[in-house]
């Protein structure tokens, strides 16, 4: 399959008074053409600050790329000057953001949040334009589309003002879009409409989705591959269904026992995770799950695990799974 | 069943907005807590929910109908009865980090209901009694002299929660204690929450919008819908059974952590938003989204019936959804 992106050693940092926050400390992936990545994890734990850094839109400084390189389409985008940029986000690479009311200009009418771009990159005519936004916002289901687009956002409801800003994002066709916790601030009936809507519009159009989200529900309905970050850095990696039906970190099967399920029994407590992430100002110097973990080892204290591959696409970094942990178990060193 | 501990009865609380205009938050809405129960409400945002809950300790005036606890209806009372009355009803609020003043350490947030009621007049004792609630809910005496930003989101609500139990309360309105709070560290705070219920005979009023943690802490659950509560049933029963097709929809739509079912089952997407609560008319209120509607639904609100033991539905056609006659996957979870 076709690589749209591959993102190679990553590492962004943030410099301020109290010193560097080491935000993503060194992470690869890719993701092929059509296909939906997600990636989890909690707060603070990075995922978007990687989205930030895949479009060059981190200010900087206090942020900067402290090694790695993001190839989109075999192009090296860190080394890209802002006029390249300006060519590709909105247009090869667009974005939807956590909080639709406070990502639309609210003293500009929708339709023209939502031709903006196109009008000034394609310099279309006015009423092309416009019959182009009304299209486009029919095809996000918005009703009386031609109506809407002379409307504020604040005269929309939330759900709808994400759907605009689907409309936005998807008007240029572009090859890779990034959805940053796109339902986050909506109700779970209004998400399941806006999650259909970004199904429809990925099939029909073949666009590649990076999907950021905290809620394991959201990725089982929707990607392929899944990412599972923690600190800065992934722990996991694979298929959808090989990391949920068979998780080989153990933040992974915790953060999956710490939601309750379907068949969930009242009586037994959750499975939480105690304690809480480490601080990014000191990152520590092994696996950063070690002291939340309960299987923590010596290794784990002071060395960073590398990748354990379980198949082709599904690895894990932890000791427990490296090769070499069952002789340990039987009495061998490492 | 024993007697309520607390019992709301045609709860109503309407919003001035502008002239003319009331908003209708919480329409009439009935319910019974009965000692050592968590009840849950569970709706979308808007829905009333929390000003439920704020109506129902105090915070607001009700406009009309009472709460009453203990045998007596609480917005009766005077205030020195009310002041010994919120002694047994407290209070855990959404957001731990606007709930909790930066600029006051914790030890004296923590104290704060003592020193109200007058509790302790020896400060050894108070200080005692505040490691002893900070013990109680995992935190300890080094934590005293802290101020609330030096802690994380799931110690803050430790606090709050610790706050809460200062007091030895009977009842605590829990008003969406997690939704704040990253997935791993819910979990904490729920287990915290049972644990303490179970250790101190707590009655819990858990307002959330998060349908599957709501269904592990509660027995029982309200579903709300734009003022109203339109339906009723011990948890188990509301997931295994939903009646009324606004509860159908939104179990529907919860997206279940696990790959191969979420992709599978079959799901109600619902069209439309929500009516506005300002003057609304007298109509379901579901009635512009409902797959089910008929003639009647726009004319007369429905009232609130019993279908079963324990479960109560506000729907005109909730017979024909019980006998199947209409074709329709009843349980979508």
């Amino acid at each position: 399959m076709e690589k749209l992106l591959d993102v190679k050693d990553l590492a962004v940092s943030f410099r301020t008074y109290f010193g560097e926050i080491e935000a993503v400390r060194g992470i690869s992936f890719h993701v092929n053409k059509g296909e939906t990545v997600a990636i989890v994890g909690e707060s603070g734990c990075g995922k978007s600050v990687t989205s930030n850094s895949l479009m060059q839109l981190l200010q900087m400084p206090p942020a900067y790329y402290k090694r790695g390189k993001i190839l989109f389409q075999g192009e090296n985008i860190i080394k890209k000057s802002e006029k390249e940029m300006q060519d590709i986000r909105g247009n090869k690479i667009s974005m939807i953001f956590q909080d639709p009311m406070a990502s639309l200009n609210p003293t500009m009418k929708v339709g023209k949040q939502i031709i903006e771009g196109i009008v000034k990159r394609q310099g279309l005519g006015k009423n092309k334009a416009r019959k182009k936004a009304i299209e486009m916002l029919e095809s996000v289901s918005v009703p009386q589309s031609n109506k809407r687009i002379g409307q504020y956002p604040h005269e929309l409801s939330i759900g709808m003002c994400q759907r605009v800003m689907i409309a936005i994002a998807m008007i240029s066709n572009p090859k890779l879009l990034i959805a940053d916790e796109p339902t986050t601030a909506l109700d779970v009936t209004v998400q399941a409409q806006i999650l259909d809507i970004m199904k429809d519009i990925q099939k029909k159009s073949q666009t590649s989705i990076i999907l950021i989200t905290h809620d394991l529900g959201i990725v089982a309905d929707m990607s392929d591959r899944i990412i599972v970050m923690y600190a800065g850095k992934f722990m996991e990696e694979g298929n959808v269904m090989e990391v949920f039906n068979n998780p080989m970190h153990p933040y992974t099967g915790k953060l999956l026992g710490s939601v309750p399920g379907l068949n969930i029994n009242k009586f037994e407590p959750l499975h939480s995770i105690e304690g809480s992430p480490p601080d990014l100002y000191k990152p520590p110097t092994g696996c950063p799950f070690f002291d939340r973990c309960d299987e923590a080892m010596y290794i784990c204290k002071d060395n960073v695990p590398e990748r354990t591959y379980h198949s082709d696409t599904h690895y894990s970094c932890c000791w427990l799974n490296h090769p070499m942990a069952k002789d340990a178990a039987e009495g061998g060193e490492i | 069943m024993s007697k309520p501990l607390i019992s709301v009865k045609n709860l109503k609380k309407y919003f001035n907005v502008g002239w003319r205009k009331t908003l209708k938050a919480v329409d009439g809405i009935n319910f019974d807590i009965y000692p050592g129960e968590t009840f849950g409400l569970v709706g979308e945002s808007g829905c009333g929910k929390s000003t439920a809950g704020r109506t129902i300790i105090g915070l607001y005036e009700p406009t009309d109908g009472t709460t009453t606890f203990n045998g007596k209806n609480i917005y009766d009372l005077s205030r020195n009865e009310m002041q010994k009355i919120r002694k047994d009803i407290q209070m855990i609020f959404q957001d731990p980090y606007t709930s909790l003043n930066p600029r006051i350490p914790v030890q004296d947030i923590v104290a704060e209901p003592l020193d109200i009621h007058n509790i302790y007049s020896n400060p050894n004792q108070r200080r005692k009694r505040v490691i002893e609630l900070l013990n109680l809910v995992g935190l300890g005496e080094e934590h005293t002299n802290r101020f609330p930003h030096e802690f994380s989101g799931g110690q803050r609500q430790r606090i709050g929660i610790a706050r809460a139990l200062a007091l030895n309360p009977k009842f605590i309105i829990c008003d969406e204690p997690i939704s704040a709070l990253d997935v791993s560290i819910q979990a904490q705070v729920i287990n915290l929450l049972k644990n303490l219920q179970k250790g101190m005979g707590l009655t819990y009023l858990f307002i959330s919008h998060d349908l599957s943690m709501v269904r592990y802490i509660s027995e029982r659950i309200g579903v709300m819908y734009s003022g109203h509560i339109v339906e009723l049933a011990d948890s188990e029963d509301l997931y295994a059974d939903p009646i009324h097709p606004y509860t159908q929809a939104l179990l529907s739509a919860i997206p279940i952590p696990d790959p191969k079912k979420q992709r599978d089952r079959y799901r109600i997407i619902l069209k439309g938003d929500i009516l506005s609560p300002i003057n609304p008319k007298e109509s379901c209120r579901f009635e512009s989204r409902c797959p089910y509607v008929l003639d009647i639904c726009g004319r007369k609100e429905p009232g609130f019936k019993k279908v079963k033991n324990n479960h109560f539905v506000a729907c005109h056609r909730a017979n024909e959804i019980i006998d199947g006659t209409l074709n329709q996957s009843r349980n979508p979870y």
